[in-house]
Parts: C-alpha cells; sequence; structure tokens
C-alpha cells in the first residue's frame, strides 16, 4: 500500500483510539458525576471513534480490494465499532448513557489488541474466498457485541442490587431508629435526589432501602439512587439480548451454510461451532429464565455476564487455546 | 357380565396411581426450571467437547491426563461426547421436556377472556380526565387505539362499560413456533444419522479413489495450489491464495465427466457432495541394504504421518513432515513452503520407542545403520477430499428458519392489552386504563407512557384537576 492510503490508515486508527480512550474516561466521569456536559463531550467521542473505525474498514476494503475481516485485527475492529453503536442506539433511544465508560473502555482495548493483529493487506487464504464471510462475520460480530453492550447493563444491574441489599441489611439493623417505608410503595417525594428528576404520580421503588437512605441524606444512596430503576435496567439487558439472541442464531445458521460449502459439512463439531452453540444455549437459558417473575432480575443478570464469558470463550479463547478448522488454515 | 366389570373396576384404579404418576412426570418436564436445568447441562457436556480433544485413541489421553482422568474419560465415554449415550439422552430430555410445556402450556395458553379487572390494582395504570359524555369519550378512545393499529372490543359486565385493546396477540404463537423449529431441526439431523454418511479419502496426482457408499470414483489428474510470498509488516508471509484439483468423476450412470473441484466450491455426484480439504506431498522412497532394494521398502508414495517397518529388525521409519524449502546455507527448514529445495523430516523407531529423527533433501541417501540406506526419491502431490450425503439437510435448513421466524416473533412482537373503562366524573369523563402483556410489566412501561403521552395530546380533556395524570408505573 502506498505511503498517503498507509497514513489515512494510521490516523483513522488513532482517531478512533484516542476517542475511544478519552470518551470513556469521559462518560466514566458521567457515571460518577451525572453532569449533562460530561455526556455532551463523552457522546460525541464516541460517535467519532466509531465513524473513524468504519471509514478506516471501509477505505482499507475500498483500497486493497480485499475483505477486510477475513483476520482477527478486522474482526475485533468491527466488533469495537459495531459495540459501540449499539451503545449509541440504545443511549439515545433509552436516555441510557451511564453505561458508555466501560463500553468504550472494552472498545478502546478490543481495538488497540486488534491492532497488534495488524499484519497489513493479505489476500485471505482459500478457505475464506467465499461471499458468506461477508454475511457471516458482521453477523455474528454484531451479536457478540451487543452481549457485551448487554453484559455492561446486567453488571450494572448486580451492582445495584447489591448496593440495595447492602443497604436492606443496614436498614434491618438501624429499623428501630429509621422507620422503613411499609411495602415497596411510597410517593416520589421522599426520593427526589439531585441525580434524577422523578416522572410524575406514584411510583414503584423497586430499590426501597436505598431509597429509605437516600431520603435521610446518605450521599451515597443518593447517588444510587440516581441510576436507573433495577426493572428498566432489567428491560434494556432483555432488549440489548433480544438484538443478540436472533443475530447469534442466524450467525451459526449462516455458519454452517458456509461450512456446508467450504468443508462439507453445516455441522463438524468443529470448536468454535461448537463454542457457539454453547453460548446460544446459555442466551436461551437467559430468555426461558427471563420469562419467570421469580427467576427475572439478579439471577437473569448473572446468566448475560455468564453468556458474555462464554463468548469471549468463543471468540478469542478457542482461537489462542484450542485449533480448529476456524483457525483458517488448511 | 359381573366378573368383567369388576376387571375393568380394578383396571382404572390400577390405572389411577398411573394417570397420576404421568400427570405428575408431565408437569416435572413442562417446568421451565427443569427444562432450563437441562439446557445448562447441554452447556456443560458440550463444553467438555470444547475444552477436551475428541476423537484420539485412549493412549492419548493417557498420556496427557492424569490417570483418574484418563480412566473417567474413557468410562464416560467422554473422547466421543457428542455421539456418547448422556450426550443423546440430555437431547432427548430437552425435547420430551419441550414437548411437555409446548403441550401443557405454550399450545393451551389462549389469549386471557374479556373481562373487568380491578385498573387500580394492575401496576401499569393510569387515568385521565377528558372532556364530554362517557358515550363520546368512549368512541374518541376506541377510534383512538384503533387508528394506532389495536385491535378494539368493547363489552358491558353489570352495567359498566369496557373497551379491550389488543395487539400482537398473534405472536403468542411464537414460542410455538420456535419449538417447532427446534424439533424439525433434531428429525432433520436424526435423517442424517439415520440415512447419511460422510467420510474422506486422499488421491495421488493420476491415480483414481472410489467413494465406498456409492461406488462414484475419482481420478485425480492433476493438483494445484498457490502460495504467494506476501510483503506484512511482520515480515514475508508466504500465503495459500488457491488449491484446485482436477479430476475426472464417474457416477452411477457410468458418465465420466470432468470436475474441477476447489475449496468453497464443492462437485455434486449423484447426491453426495465432494469437497477439496486439504492436500500434501507424498514420497516415494528407496530402502536398499549393502545397496541392494530391500523387498520390504514402501512400494507407493507415503502421505505424512505413515511409514513402514524395516524387514527383518525391530526398527521402523516415519515420513513426518515435508519441508518446501531448506536453507542452504543453515541445512534448516526455511519458512517458504513452497518445494523449491525440498526434503523431509523422517523420524526412525525402535519398537514404540522414538530413536531419532533427521531432515533428508530429496535425492539424497541416509545410513540407517547395519547396511540399511533411505532415499526419499520424488514427491507426488496429493488431494484430500471429503464427501457428505446429507438427505436431512433440507429439514434443518426449514427447521432453522421456523426457528429464528419464532425467536424473532417472540423477542420483537409484544402481546399487550389495555382494558380500558370510562365512568363519569363531574366536568367529563374519567378514562381509567390499564395494561398487561405476557411478559410482564415493566416491558411496556415506556410504551405505556408514550400512550398515555398521546392520549394527553389528542384527546380534548376535562377542565378539571387530574387525578393521576401519568401512567402509574415509573419505577426509580
Ligand atoms: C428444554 C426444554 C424447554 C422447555 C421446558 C421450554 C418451555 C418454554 C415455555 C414454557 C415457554 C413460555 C414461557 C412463557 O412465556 O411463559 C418458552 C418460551 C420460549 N422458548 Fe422454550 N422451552 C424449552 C426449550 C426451548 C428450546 C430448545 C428453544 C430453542 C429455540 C426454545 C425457544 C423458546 C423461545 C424463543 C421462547 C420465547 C421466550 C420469550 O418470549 O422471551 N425453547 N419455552
Amino acid at each position: 500500500m502506498d505511503p498517503t492510503r498507509e497514513l489515512l490508515d494510521q490516523t483513522l486508527l488513532r482517531i478512533g483510539i484516542a476517542s475511544y480512550v478519552t470518551g470513556a474516561l469521559v462518560l466514566f466521569g458521567y457515571f460518577l458525576l451525572r453532569t449533562p456536559l460530561l455526556r455532551a463531550i463523552g457522546m460525541p467521542l464516541a460517535i467519532l471513534g466509531c465513524a473513524a473505525q468504519f471509514v478506516e474498514l471501509g477505505t482499507r476494503w475500498w483500497m486493497t480490494g480485499v475483505w477486510p475481516l477475513t483476520n482477527l485485527y478486522g474482526s475485533l475492529s468491527l466488533f469495537s465499532a459495531v459495540a459501540v453503536t449499539i451503545f449509541l442506539i440504545f443511549a439515545y433511544r433509552y436516555d441510557f448513557a451511564l453505561i458508555g465508560g466501560p463500553v468504550l473502555a472494552v472498545a478502546a482495548i478490543a481495538f488497540s489488541y486488534a491492532t497488534t493483529w495488524n499484519e497489513g493487506y493479505m489476500p485471505a487464504v482459500p478457505a475464506l474466498q467465499s461471499y458468506w464471510i461477508k454475511i457471516h462475520v458482521p453477523i455474528v460480530i454484531t451479536a457478540y457485541a451487543s452481549f457485551m453492550v448487554a453484559a455492561c447493563v446486567s453488571l450494572l444491574y448486580l451492582f445495584k442490587a447489591a448496593a440495595e441489599r447492602r443497604y436492606e441489611t443496614r436498614g434491618t439493623t438501624l429499623r428501630g431508629v429509621v422507620a422503613a417505608p411499609a411495602g415497596g410503595t411510597m410517593d416520589v417525594s421522599l426520593s427526589t435526589t439531585a441525580y434524577a428528576a422523578p416522572p410524575p404520580g406514584i411510583v414503584r421503588i423497586d430499590t426501597p432501602a436505598i431509597a429509605q437512605a437516600a431520603a435521610a441524606g446518605d450521599a451515597a444512596a443518593q447517588w444510587l439512587a440516581g441510576l436507573p430503576s433495577l426493572a428498566r435496567l432489567d428491560v434494556i439487558q432483555y432488549r440489548v439480548i433480544a438484538v443478540g439472541l436472533p443475530l447469534l442464531s442466524l450467525g451459526i445458521i449462516t455458519g454452517a451454510m458456509w461450512a456446508k460449502e467450504a468443508w462439507g459439512a453445516y455441522w463438524q463439531w468443529d470448536p468454535k461451532e461448537t463454542a457457539a452453540l454453547i453460548s446460544w444455549i446459555v442466551y436461551a437459558m437467559f430468555m426461558h429464565l427471563h420469562t419467570r417473575p421469580e427467576w427475572r432480575g439478579t439471577k437473569t443478570a448473572w446468566i448475560s455476564v455468564i453468556g458474555f464469558a462464554s463468548i469471549v470463550f468463543c471468540y478469542l479463547g478457542v482461537n489462542i487455546w484450542i485449533s480448529g478448522l476456524h483457525s483458517y488454515k488448511m | 357380565m359381573e366378573a368383567r366389570r369388576g376387571v375393568g373396576v380394578v383396571a382404572l384404579t390400577a390405572l389411577g396411581p398411573l394417570r397420576e404418576a404421568w400427570a405428575d412426570l408431565v408437569r416435572t418436564f413442562a417446568n421451565v426450571t427443569f427444562g432450563v436445568t437441562l439446557l445448562g447441562v447441554w452447556a456443560f457436556l458440550t463444553l467438555i467437547g470444547v475444552v477436551l480433544e475428541q476423537g484420539k485413541d485412549p493412549s492419548f489421553y493417557a498420556a496427557n491426563y492424569a490417570p483418574p482422568i484418563a480412566r473417567l474419560i474413557a468410562r464416560l465415554d467422554l473422547a466421543n461426547i457428542y455421539h456418547s449415550a448422556a450426550y443423546l439422552g440430555v437431547l432427548g430430555l430437552i425435547l420430551c421436556s419441550m414437548a411437555a410445556a409446548t403441550f401443557t402450556k405454550v399450545i393451551p395458553r389462549r389469549i386471557p377472556r374479556l373481562g373487568p379487572v380491578k385498573v387500580d390494582a394492575i401496576p401499569l395504570h393510569a387515568k385521565v380526565v377528558v372532556a364530554g359524555d362517557v358515550e363520546t369519550a368512549r368512541e374518541r378512545i376506541a377510534a383512538f387505539f384503533a387508528q394506532r393499529g389495536w385491535q378494539v372490543r368493547k363489552r358491558a359486565f353489570g352495567g359498566d362499560e369496557w373497551t379491550f385493546a389488543d395487539k400482537n396477540n398473534w405472536a403468542r404463537r411464537g414460542v410455538l413456533v420456535a419449538h417447532v423449529g427446534f424439533l424439525i431441526i433434531a428429525i432433520g439431523t436424526t435423517i442424517y444419522w439415520a440415512k447419511g454418511y460422510s467420510g474422506q479419502f486422499a488421491v495421488l496426482s493420476g491415480e483414481t479413489a472410489t467413494i465406498p457408499e456409492n461406488g462414484a470414483k475419482v481420478d485425480l489428474r492433476r493438483f494445484a495450489y498457490r502460495i504467494d510470498p506476501i510483503t506484512t509488516k511482520a515480515g514475508i508471509v508466504y500465503q495459500p491464495i488457491d488449491y484446485v484439483s482436477d479430476a475426472k468423476v464417474t457416477g452411477k450412470d457410468g458418465v465420466t465427466r470432468d470436475a474441477v473441484i476447489r475449496v468453497n466450491q464443492p462437485y455434486d455426484v449423484d447426491g453426495t457432495l465432494i469437497y477439496q480439504a486439504t492436500y500434501g506431498f507424498a514420497i516415494d522412497f528407496r530402502l536398499t541394504k549393502d545397496g541392494r532394494p530391500v523387498p520390504g521398502s514402501p512400494d507407493h508414495p507415503l502421505k505424512e504421518g505413515e511409514g513402514f517397518p524395516i524387514d527383518g529388525t525391530t526398527r521402523a521409519i516415519q515420513y513426518t513432515r515435508f519441508v518446501g524449502t531448506i536453507d542452504r546455507a543453515t541445512g534448516q527448514p526455511a519458512a517458504d513452503p513452497r518445494p523449491n529445495d525440498p526434503g523431509i523430516v523422517i523420524q526412525a523407531f525402535d519398537g514404540e520407542r522414538a530413536v531419532g529423527s533427521a531432515l533428508v533433501p530429496l535425492g539424497q541417501t541416509v545410513e540407517l545403520g547395519a547396511g540399511f540406506a533411505l532415499t526419499p526419491v520424488r514427491y507426488v502431490l496429493y488431494s484430500g477430499f471429503q464427501y457428505r450425503n446429507d438427505p436431512g439437510m433440507l429439514v434443518v435448513g426449514l427447521g432453522a428458519f421456523v426457528l429464528l421466524t419464532g425467536l424473532c416473533i417472540s423477542m420483537y412482537f409484544l402481546p399487550a392489552r389495555l382494558f380500558v373503562i370510562a365512568r363519569p366524573v363531574p366536568g367529563g369523563t374519567e378514562v381509567g386504563l390499564a395494561a398487561t402483556t405476557v411478559k410482564g410489566y415493566d416491558v411496556f412501561e415506556d410504551r405505556f407512557r408514550e400512550i398515555v403521552d398521546a392520549l394527553h395530546r389528542t384527546q380534548p380533556l376535562a377542565d378539571v384537576t387530574e387525578v393521576t395524570p401519568a401512567p402509574a408505573l415509573g419505577t426509580v
């Protein structure tokens, strides 16, 4: 590749990484302080990094004529760009920029790690010279990316649920001093904090211990009360997984179709496809448990986190520890 | 007659506990937590299959794992886990559990009967006081929902006029569709196990191989590969670009056809697909003792991994690896895999014990001791093929499509019902509405809020203080 193209490529790479790193820091700040200004700075940085990545992948394809997703560099780049895109969509749709910090941090790490696999501009090995790669890889990567975003939401859920449990235990010991609210319903004016304007009307509170401590002036509880409700976090986690699971299913199906064409069998128990099946089963478990009110919440959030761990194993672990057809060698 | 009736009664009483046990069994299997536990076991067994190398000899596990683990692997058939009784058994149980749930829960689940509810008792509820009398308000609200694609029905209960608005009721069947899709995939896979076949074979250039199951002949005329040196940041990398077998294939009709078989471009003979899978360099060896050819010397070219015994000794030679280019300066293998200056690595064994290895340039002779000498004379390219006949494939494809459709229906189309009641209040009509969905209330909170907001925007509001202006469920 000529030096001008190389320079363009490198510049876009640097813009991407720099935007993610600063964006992650700023949005972490937003998570802690909830200052609108930080969100107003962090979100455009996320958009900039994501755009730089897509442009970089696009120009690479355009300039070399080689589909850029044939190696770990390309696929990890796409992973981080798509994860940030999914985050942006959910952040704008559900007013949910809070998880921008961890999402952008993972994107920055994945992208930086990707650059260590950037060998330059290689033509694809025969097994990857197929139109299927253009269909299968983006689908699977989008599924992985949505599971990553979902895991960030689930972790936030687990964090708030754990805090509620702590306040609950503390509340029990203090019950003689401060009256706990009866049931889960109270007037919202009790939990008004500096962080979140409550919706009008009667409000169901799913973290009553936090709300009570917040009303009693506990600063940490006030900060926690400003986080979205557990119910809302659960719904967002479900919705992101509802993007990922059909895509993972489609990814496995298109992978099987490609495998049939390339290796003769749509399913060969290759470690990679089998690991993807494991993730699929874990998310199917999530979906089923989520239909039961008694399982919805902390338990399903844990399954989402385990699901993402299985995705990391499938995506990177199998490539690193276990050889198979997907190591792309003949 | 009496006696026969007696027998019937005895049979019925005996059947009673049996029927109860059966009902118990079905209840257990239909339980979602039970099904999910089975899915967990399935995932765990699959994970063992990914982590533990499959299909190796017991000696491999004995050599690589602690003795108790190696014994466990052998006893539980973990080396062949995907075809083990445990694995198939769990899949069978999952299908039973899914079937039990489908018949007892999913299919009978009808749309709930239209009836009055306590609006305030449903977490998702709101009240809007609109202008006008009850009748006009009801008509306007009905039109409001109908316009937005809700199916509107009206019913009177004990003097109260209720309006019911349903959305995506058909999508209750999404679960059924997904379950049926999974079942169809299982059927397709079973068809392959029962009737399909697959295998692999390698053919030397100029030779012919026969697929045993269908008698098709593959005559390999020529195998060609292209490997290009590519300059990367890490230096020169030799990247495979193309593998292609020029063959003549004879099918059941006895007609021989030209076939170009490439990676990603299989060749179909009588419904069996032949795939380009691998290739290699077979070696013609000459073994001599005291300068004369030895009768046990291999009489055909050997592929990587193959070997031969040296007659009259306890020794054997294995052809381990082909080296495309030997670096002349160092005598060691160079990075270029193309046969520029080729050689091979051989390994000598005494019984089971490896006693040494050597890199031998092609055409050169290596002394093996006791008067034996071995010469790798030339290489012959061979092509490795896989073949597969899968009569269940279309069924699996159909199942995958149905499953995916079911997933999308159940995840993207939320069946919801709104209960609306209009009652006269001083100055207007109070419209109370509550919403339920098949997935609880939280998931509909945003939509409900939007609906109530839209009602506020579009309906003429009464000039009175509202009772509860916004959706009731706003969780903090
Ligand atoms: C292991 C045995 C299984 C049992 C006992 C079972 C049972 C059920 C039940 C009872 C529901 C409805 C829950 C509700 O809405 O109240 C459901 C939902 C569902 N099932 Fe299964 N199922 C099983 C396996 C499977 C499998 C293997 C799939 C594969 C695709 C699957 C796909 C689905 C889907 C997509 C839903 C809808 C989930 C949602 O609406 O969020 N199920 N299952």
